[in-house]
Order: C-alpha cells, then structure tokens, then sequence
C-alpha cells in the first residue's frame, strides 16, 4: 500500500468521520436551541445568536478536515 | 525612518539611497507648498475684504508659481539623471504618503465618536478595510505567500507537467482549447465544461470573465496581472460595489427610507442589537469595524453567485488577510483597553492566587496559542466554506455540460442546472451565514478581549477556540422554570 493510496482511501474517510462528529454536535446543539426556544420564544434572538455562533464552532471542524483534504488532494498521482 | 531606510540601502547601493532620499525630499516639498496653497486658497474664499482676497491671490499665484519650479522641475531634472533608480525613488515618494493615509486610518479610527453616528461611518470603516484588505492581499501576493495559488500550481504541475508561470500570457491553466473558442455571447454555463471535466484532482474553477478576457488579448500585461491575481480583483469589485451602494443610498439619508435604505439600516440596527448585547457600553468604538467586516464579506460571497463572478473569498489570500487585520484589530483594541500590563495579565490567565502563578508557564503559552489560532480558524472557516460551496456548484454544471458535450441525453441538462440553481439559493444562505459567523465571532474575541465589570474572567480559560458562548453572554435572561 503505497502513500497515494493510503491517502486516497484516509481523506474521505477522514471527512466522514470529521462529518459524523459535527453531525452529532450540531444535533445536541440544535435540540437544546431549539428546546431553549420552545421554553422561552422571548429569548429567541439571543438563542438564535449563540446558537449560529455555535454552528461555526461545530461546522469548523468539518471544515478543516476539508481543507486539509484539499491541500492533501493534488498529491494523489 | 526615512534616513534610516536610505541608510539600510547606502552601503550596497549608493544611487538607491539617493534616489530615495530624493523622492521623499520630492514628496515632503509636494506637500509643504501643497499645504501653504490649501490654506491660501481657503482663505481667499472665506475673507471679506477685497483687498485680502487679492492679496491671497497673489499668493496663490506667487506660491503656486514657486511650487511649479521647484516640484516639476525637480521632477523633470530627477528624470534626467541617469543614474537614477526607480524604484527606491517611487518608494521614498509613496514614505510620505503612506505616513499620512495611516494618520489618517488613526484618525478615522478615533474613540470619540458620537454615538448614533455609527451607521454613517460604516461607510468610511468599510473604506478602511477595503484598503487594509486589499493591501494586505496585494502584500501576501507580492511576497509569494500565495497559498492557493502554490498549491494550484503544484497540483497543475503534477497533473500537466507545465507550471501555468511557464508561459505568461497565454492561456488559462484549464482548459485553453475550449476557452479561446468560446464567443462572446456565449452563456456562461457552456464554458465551464472543459474546466470541470479536466480537473483529476486539483481545483475546479468556474472560468470568469478575467480568463476570457486573458484568452482574447493574451500576452497583454495588465490583463495577465488581472488574471494572475483575479481573487483581488473580483475583492476590489465587490469592496467598490458595496461602497457606491452605500455613498448613493445612504448619502441622501432620507427621514422615510427607500427600499434599499431601508433593508441596510434593518441590516444595521438587528446587528447593533446582536452586537450591543454582547459588547455593552463598548459597541459604539467597535461596531463600525465589525459592520464593515460584515458588508465586506457579504458582498465578496455575494458576487460569485453572479455568473461570470468569483467569490474573492473562495480562496486563502483574502480570508487570511481579513483575519489577519480582526485580529491586529482585537489585539490593537484590548492593548488599548486594558493598558499594556493589563493586556499582559490577561494573556497570562489573570493570576490572582499562588495557584494562578504557579501555572503561569503553563498559561501563558496556552493564551499565546489560543490567540494565534483564532485567526487561522477564522480564514479557513471562511474559505473552505465559500470554496466548498463553489466546488459543488462546478461539478454540477460540470457534470450538465458533460452530458451535453456526450449528446447523452439534451434531456440531462436542465434538470442539472435546476440543481445547480438550487445549489446557488444554498449558496446565498451560505454567504449570509459567513459574513453573519466571522463577524460574530470578532465581536466574541473583542467581548473576550475587553474589560467587563460583571464577570469573573473564569469562561477565558476555555481551550483556544470554544468560549463557552452561551455562558457569557452579560445580559443573559434568568432562566425560568415553567
């Protein structure tokens, strides 16, 4: 198993995994937001604030799994 | 520092250093009788008296007169030394320069600043950071700090074995068979093929009208410069479009707003809430910058969606220059704030018992990497968002046009393009979110940043890049059983 190929096949998994984690912090982020809502509809901007800032937070670390497989992508040759 | 500049150059390159010496003398000469006219011209029209405004006249004309022998012909006999370098001289004539547009950067960013005023000098902060961006771009260009670029030009040179730098001025790295054939009027969704089909494994561009442009008249430098350095470009474009947005509609500031004033200062005074709920007393100072910021990246996002467009932050240069300027921004703002032994201290945990000092060596490096890593997280959040949404849209209209291009079935295509369409409304709500996230999260670094009466700084022990967000909130509600 040479370099290419060991890459080639860790990049998407990398990005599943990175994926399958923001997935699920985003779902406990999203129920408790949304719960936080339902509880309280006059906190709703605030809520809504910090829930959007939170999804940065989460959906980065997809994110950085992907660029880190477009940097590594150019070297599967 | 001018003669130190000309002293750094002296030993190696004597004629440099006088060239440099003798722009900035230029420059300074410029300015003096440039001053001494202003004034005379002000007070011609603002006097009375015939006799004064006569008098200034003739200063006018005397000052006037000596400026045109000393500048121009200083100029005319700088031209005719042959000995002269150019590029020292262009640089002593920009030191002054320079000096006064960052006086002027100080000055628009003064503390007293009237407290409704904020939404008039979003233009101007917006101004400022189109300037800062851009420069800072062109800088990491110019100093080949060119991320995207490098890394464009490795995978190109693994796939074809030819750097596009090989041959300036010919054709577009992608697909130049299929580019230089393509009509003018040709909608833009048909010239994307070759680029999405070529691709192995390296970036996919939609092309844009830069490459067109570079197809037609090749071997044209200006048009080469454009298209080597297009994400400046297409950042300098959206930066202008925002700016004349914002000069035309917000000039008149009509007391019953038009529509578009309207949706801006909607835009404006939900953001001034989100942001005065965290920064509190602060907002005023720092709402301009983190408005402009906003606007700025919008519209960057924003203009890719055009056809023909690139979203300027669809690559590492422009997001990590606008990071970089946040987070000098922050840094700058909480120096300020906190005083310089206050900064120190923050950055050091806050230390107020044995414990605190005792894991002093362990802090201190951990704030430093804390800090550091924000603005990384930041660009590359940007970036490998926007460039994600783009990539998607590439292969589709990729994969549409292969279809035409195999006469698979004609049928394929609009379907295709329904999705790419599709993808397009996904990519709106990704730009606003973007522009809405990096902003948010200045305002968060600078609340992190700031002094603030009401809490512990306990939440600023959080790891580099999580504050505890909805734990610190000042004026979060009290929670209410039901």
């Amino acid at each position: 198993m040479n370099f290419a190929a060991t890459l080639g096949l860790a990049l998407p998994i990398g990005i599943g995994l990175a994926a399958i984690g923001s997935g699920i912090g985003l779902g406990f982020m999203g129920r408790g937001a949304m719960e936080a809502m339902g509880r309280q509809p006059e906190a709703l901007p605030r809520i809504q604030v910090a829930m959007i800032i939170g999804f940065g937070f989460i959906e980065a670390l997809t994110i950085y799994a992907f660029v880190t497989m477009f940097f590594l992508q150019g070297k599967i040759q | 520092m001018a003669l130190a500049f000309a002293g750094l150059l002296a030993p190696s390159r004597p004629f440099g250093a006088a060239s440099l010496l003798l722009g900035q003398l230029l420059a300074a000469l410029n300015f003096l009788f440039l001053e001494r006219l202003v004034k005379l011209f002000t007070q011609a029209s603002l006097s009375k008296a015939p006799a004064d405004a006569a008098g200034a006249r003739a200063g006018v004309l005397g000052w006037g007169g000596l400026k045109m022998a000393v500048v121009y012909g200083g100029a005319f006999a700088l031209t005719r030394w042959n000995r002269l370098e150019i590029w020292p001289l262009v640089a002593g004539l920009s030191i002054p320069l320079a000096a006064i547009f960052l006086k002027a950067v100080m000055l628009a960013l003064a503390p007293r600043r009237s407290p409704f005023g904020a939404r008039k000098s979003v233009g101007s902060t917006l101004a400022l950071a189109l300037l800062a961006g851009a420069l800072l771009a062109g800088g990491l260009a110019a100093a080949g700090v060119h991320p995207s670029r490098a890394l464009a030009q490795r995978t190109v040179t693994q796939e074809e074995a030819t750097p596009p730098a090989a041959h300036p001025g010919a054709t577009a790295p992608e697909g130049s068979a299929a580019h230089t054939v393509s009509p003018p009027n040709a909608p833009p969704h048909d010239v994307p093929a070759e680029g999405g089909e070529h691709g192995g494994g390296g970036e996919q561009h939609l092309p844009n009208w830069l490459t067109i442009l570079n197809d037609w008249l090749p071997g044209n430098p200006a048009v080469h410069w454009m298209h080597e350095n297009e994400y400046l470009v297409f950042a300098w474009i959206a930066g202008l479009v925002f700016l004349a947005i914002i000069v035309i509609f917000m000039k008149r500031d009509a007391l019953v707003p038009g529509p578009v004033q309207n949706a801006i200062e909607w835009v404006v005074e939900s953001m001034e809430d989100v942001v005065g709920g965290m920064l509190g007393k602060h907002t005023h100072r720092y709402f301009p910058f983190i408005m402009a910021i906003f606007f700025y990246i919008l519209t960057m996002n924003m203009i890719g969606i055009i056809p023909g467009f690139k979203s300027a932050t669809s690559t590492l240069d422009v997001t990590l220059a606008l990071a970089l300027i946040t987070f000098l921004f922050v840094q700058v703002s909480g120096i300020r704030n906190l005083g310089i032994l206050g900064y120190l201290d923050h950055l050091a945990g806050s230390p107020r018992d044995v414990v605190g000092f005792a894991m002093l060596p362990v802090m201190i490096p951990v704030h430093i990497l804390g800090e550091l890593v924000k603005p990384v997280s930041l660009s590359c959040r940007l970036f490998g968002n926007i460039f994600g949404e783009d990539t998607l849209i590439v292969v589709f209209v990729g994969v549409a046009a292969l279809c035409l291009k195999a006469s698979l079935t004609a049928l394929a295509v609009p379907p295709m393009l329904g999705i790419t369409a599709l993808f397009m409304l996904l990519q709106t709500l990704t730009s606003i979110v973007q522009a809405l996230i990096f902003s948010l999260l200045t305002t968060v670094y600078l609340y992190m940043m700031l002094p603030h009466e009401s809490h512990d700084h306990g939440h600023e022990h959080a790891p580099a890049d999580v504050p505890h967000v909805s734990g610190s909130f000042p004026t979060e509600p009290k929670e209410v059983k039901s």
